[in-house]
């Protein structure tokens, strides 16, 4: 996965190229050309996808949840202020979405009991350990309270950046470190087996 | 797993491109959004005198409310004084039928409050 900022265009010393696009786009759109929110739409589309997809882990439901995310964003273009960047602005509005969405018709998960222990490692082939692994932890954090699972996964779709989390979650960075800490403490618990180390990294 | 796995896997998952005709669907949604005429916006400059005739109301009613309780003693509360108090209002509800006109609205609210929940129900 590439960071946000590099999945959504260029950037030029860490500011994205697109942000003046975007706001371009936007300006058009306000004039009342809505083909330019095409630009909008073909610059986010991606990223936004893939946000969805970490919520629900379904593919057409993702989609769904994206379509209604700029249809919200397009009725609400003139809420957006400049003052920050649209992006921020665009991935706060979709997170809500998708986060009433999964409230609403919750994504088809497993509870954390029903998570399956990891394989023994001496049995089993290197390449199926790990995707048994990998599979065991998203499955784990998606079995999460959804204030965790929502803080993790968007910490980790940020690129580690837990301000660009908060700023998703329309909450403050330290509320977000602690329900990042408190999310890895349960997995800890529950993922102790198949860790091996004792401390997941802290935020 | 070392101590940076979960971040590692959690952050280590594949791009998912948007499939084809997924931008085309969503700008004929924006299209179809843009076309649709807004939403008539409430009447405020109607409802203000209303709101102000209400606001009088509370307000003359709190009033009367605490001139009556700082003076139990000379007009104590029973039921024959609330019976008077009441008593043109009832002739006044009685001989105009607005009782009907307040069994329909409860009606009303009865129905709209029922056919939500029962479209909530199903939705």
């Amino acid at each position: 996965m590439q960071p946000l900022a590099r999945r959504a265009g260029r950037t030029i010393e860490g500011v994205p190229v697109s942000a003046g696009e975007d706001r371009s786009d936007v300006g058009r759109v306000m004039a009342g050309d809505v083909s330019a929110f095409e630009g909008v739409v073909r610059r986010w589309q991606g990223p936004l996808i893939h946000l969805a997809y970490r919520f629900c882990r379904d593919r057409g439901r993702a989609e769904e949840m994206v379509q209604a995310a700029f249809l919200r964003a397009f009725r609400a273009l003139a809420q957006w202020r400049g003052n920050s960047a649209f992006s921020t602005w665009l991935f706060a509005l979709a997170t809500n979405l998708y986060r009433s969405e999964l409230r609403r018709i919750p994504a088809n998960t497993l509870s954390l009991d029903d998570i399956p222990e990891a394989s023994d490692s001496r049995t089993t082939d290197d390449a199926l350990q790990k995707e048994d692994r990998c599979r065991a932890v998203r499955r784990a954090v998606h079995a999460l309270p959804p204030k965790y699972r929502d803080a993790l996964i968007l910490f980790c779709f940020h690129d580690m950046d837990v301000a660009a989390a908060a700023r998703s979650l329309g909450l403050p960075e330290g509320t977000v470190k602690a329900r990042l800490s408190r999310g890895r403490d349960i997995l800890r618990g529950k993922l102790t087996p198949l860790m091996g180390a004792p401390r997941l990294k802290e935020a | 797993m070392r101590d940076d796995d979960l971040d590692r896997i959690l952050s280590n998952e594949d791009d998912l491109s948007p499939s084809s005709g997924f931008t085309a669907s969503v700008m004929e949604a924006a299209r179809q959004e843009a076309s649709t005429p807004a939403p008539i916006p409430f009447p405020w400059k109607r409802a203000i005198p209303g709101f102000v005739a209400m606001a009088v109301a509370f307000a003359a009613a709190f009033v009367s409310a605490l001139s009556y309780l700082s003076e139990p003693a000379a007009s104590p509360l029973t039921y024959e004084s609330v019976r008077a108090a009441l008593a043109p209002i009832l002739e006044l509800v009685l001989r105009n039928g607005v009782g009907w006109a307040l069994v329909a609205l409860v009606l009303s609210l009865v129905l709209v409050l029922l056919s939500r929940r029962l479209a909530g129900a199903r939705a």
